[in-house]
């Protein structure tokens, strides 16, 4: 199979004049791209580097299962991070699930986990690449170091869950080194974001609609990882084993991390991001949307508590509310007036096809 | 657009291709659209409601936009500029599900409808040319639930209905029975005998798209309803004489389309099949004899596909629509002068 070769009609190139809308979609996407998305992946690939490092050594008594489990929040706070960057690669090929099993309805996280660790065979990381995607990443990961019912205290329990926590140990840092070279490769995703036209986009505006379109769809998620254990899609029950992270409480602080990227896309490094592009006329959605981000910023960083302790009383779910309102006013800002403002159509048939 | 200028654009050769598509505008607006492969604008006429494949008269410059399910309203244009001639509407207690084919003869169309008082009970609703006006005549079955695109084989006698399988209610695209699934690929006479009726190993795939080649060759793209990290095949073929079955798509491809195709073509010329997924934004060209991959690349919410003298022409509905050149071993993309975004699920080139 062959990577097609680009050509655009001269008219395409002839209106592609300096100082021209497209050029300053052109800085905007390539300063994005450089400045908030590859720093980010970067990160992750370091977390997920760590991350093997630190199933080895726990699993080998070097490390405390305290260590153990700070490196696994740093992986997931990374991974928190990347969500509203999931252009490209990483969301490609169904490749997102690998990192990160949510939602999880029926916990086969913890059932296919118990299934792994029960085989004759012990699990390995070449093993593992081929298994299912539900133990091949951090909800699996989160399983083993977290969950009430394994006592890892006990030497049996522990040498037999820690072949497969290294195991994905292993792969989430392959994944992640696979991903990052994809991004810095010559004519990779970095490029694509920074040169036009090009095989992935026609033109920078395009790219820029790429961008947004993942802002959208992370908010959305957002929505729906808090909304899930709020029971917004349960008659309003509480299920506060539905949320992302539960195990390890990260739940909160996994949302923040996501939060933190997408306002860093929209704001950007030096005023290069989303905002960037509106004009002096579109001052007024601009600062709508600034204080759409700081309100459900100063939400999270006033709250103390845990998910599901805030789920559990109904002070706590009122405050659940207010942020969900928040995040709703974001996701709702992004997907129509934010769209709109740039000349954008998202996901007219990806969503709404037939 | 005056005569003269519509016997000159016939005789021009290149950038003479006429592209009809359903589009929007950035207000929401619905049109039917045609346009010149050179991004000239022959019609852009507003219609009421969505619409979905555009069917062209066989031998009469008329052309029916069909309404995107659960449309109720259908627009018979004439291809030369695009003047609204009839709105046919669905009758009581059917909607269109987006499809529809003309006999070769030019007298009789057919659509895909839905049974609102049995709701999934898949109907071919009968209709007859009067002139520049269209008339209910009967119905068929489909011989299953929720029948999405029919076509037909090369005899132009017999039909080919991809029942979607799922069950929907009058003025809702909500799925009532993802459970029960029965979705299907039913060849029958154009009076409604069956002659056949198959079904692939994954119920959950929804048999949506078709393209026929001119060997009689069915190829039927379908959407996985069920969980999102499941690897489903997504793309199924019929050759003449032999069962419905997978086409040879690889897995890493299939986890490539996120569960969900939006058109297929066949290139009759170049023996290729090409496939658009627009949630994964991907676009998928495949040898029609081989399975050999031949093309495989991004472009944003790519869906309409149709096949032109080089390859195919694919729009978009976030982006600019391209031409993939493949007659060569390395295909050629070319940018497209057409208007970008909001062009919708099909499009058709004029013959």
């Amino acid at each position: 199979m062959f990577r097609p070769t680009l050509l655009f009609t001269s008219l395409a190139a002839l209106v592609l004049g300096a100082c021209s809308p497209q050029d300053q979609q052109a800085v905007t996407s390539a300063a994005i791209a450089r400045q908030v998305i590859l720093p980010t992946y970067n990160r992750w690939a370091d977390a997920d580097r760590q991350l093997a490092v630190s199933a080895l050594a726990y699993c080998q008594g070097t490390a405390s299962l305290g260590t153990a489990r700070a490196d696994f929040l740093h992986a997931q706070r990374a991974w928190a991070q990347l969500q509203p960057l999931l252009i490209g690669p990483l969301a490609e090929g169904n490749r997102a699930w690998q990192v990160q099993f949510w939602p999880d309805k029926k916990n086969l996280v913890g059932r296919q986990v118990d299934q792994l660790v029960n085989a004759p065979t012990p699990v390995d990381a070449s093993h593992l690449a081929n298994a299912s995607v539900v133990v091949q990443g951090l909800s699996a990961y989160e399983y083993i170091l977290f969950d009430a019912r394994l006592d890892l205290a006990d030497a049996n329990q522990k040498a037999r869950y820690c072949p497969l926590l290294v195991a994905i140990g292993e792969h989430q840092k392959t994944l992640a080194e696979t991903i990052l070279a994809q991004w810095n490769t010559p004519e990779g995703m970095l490029w694509e974001l920074s040169h036009f036209p090009n095989p992935r986009y026609a033109d920078a505006h395009e790219a820029i609609a790429d961008l947004l379109r993942a802002q959208v769809n992370a908010l959305d998620t957002l929505k729906k990882k808090l909304g899930t254990p709020m029971g917004r899609q349960s008659k309003g029950i509480a299920q506060p084993l539905q949320a992302e992270a539960w195990r390890s409480q990260a739940s909160l602080a996994s949302l923040a991390a996501s939060l933190d990227a997408a306002q860093a896309v929209w704001e950007g490094v030096d005023g290069k991001g989303l905002r960037g592009l509106l004009g002096k006329d579109q001052k007024n959605l601009a600062g709508r949307l600034d204080a759409a981000y700081a309100a459900a910023q100063a939400l999270l960083a006033d709250n103390q508590r845990p998910l599901a302790e805030l789920l559990g009383d109904p002070q706590g779910r009122q405050q659940l509310d207010i942020l969900y309102d928040g995040l709703n006013t974001l996701h709702r800002l992004h997907e129509g007036e934010l769209a709109k403002a740039l000349g954008i159509a998202l996901g007219f048939n990806a969503n709404d096809g037939d | 657009m005056g005569l003269a200028h519509w016997f000159k654009t016939l005789l021009a050769p290149q950038g003479s291709n006429l592209l009809l598509s359903a589009r929007d505008d950035g207000e929401g607006r619905h049109h039917a659209v045609g346009y010149r492969l050179d991004g000239r604008q022959v019609f852009a006429t507003r219609v009421s409601q969505r619409c979905h494949a555009i069917v062209q008269h066989p031998t009469r410059p008329l052309v029916l936009f069909v309404a995107r399910r659960p449309g109720t309203e259908c627009y018979l244009l004439d291809l030369r500029d695009g003047r609204l001639l009839q709105t046919l509407t669905a009758p009581p207690n059917r909607h269109f599900q987006g499809h529809a084919v003309v006999h070769a003869a030019g007298e009789w169309l057919y659509t895909t409808e839905n049974d609102t008082r049995e709701p999934g009970r898949g109907v071919i609703g009968v209709y007859r040319f009067d002139g520049q006006q269209l008339a209910r005549h009967s119905e068929l079955s489909s011989h299953g639930i929720g029948p999405h695109e029919l076509a037909w084989l090369p005899d132009g006698e017999t039909l080919v209905v991809a029942n979607g399988g799922i069950r929907t209610e009058a003025e809702s695209r909500v799925e009532m029975n993802l459970d029960a699934m029965a979705p299907s690929l039913v060849l029958m006479r154009r009076d409604g005998t069956r002659l056949s009726q198959e079904t692939l190993a994954q119920p959950m795939n929804s048999v949506r798209h078709l393209a026929v080649a001119g060997d009689g060759t069915v190829l039927a793209c379908q959407q996985y309803m069920g969980e999102a990290e499941h690897c489903a095949p997504l793309l199924a073929i019929k050759r003449p004489g032999q069962p419905l079955q997978p086409f040879p798509v690889s897995e890493r491809q299939l986890r490539q389309m996120a569960h969900y195709t939006a058109s297929v073509a066949v290139h009759d010329g170049l023996r290729l099949v090409a496939l658009t997924a627009p949630r994964a934004n991907r676009f998928f060209v495949w040898d029609l004899d081989t399975g050999a991959e031949r093309l495989e690349v991004s472009m944003p919410d790519c869906a309409g596909v149709a096949m032109v003298a080089d390859g195919f022409v694919v729009t978009s509905g976030q982006g600019r629509a391209r031409l993939f050149d493949c007659r060569g071993p390395a295909p050629v993309v070319r940018v497209l002068n057409l208007p970008a975004g909001y062009w919708d699920n099909h499009l058709h080139r004029a013959l």
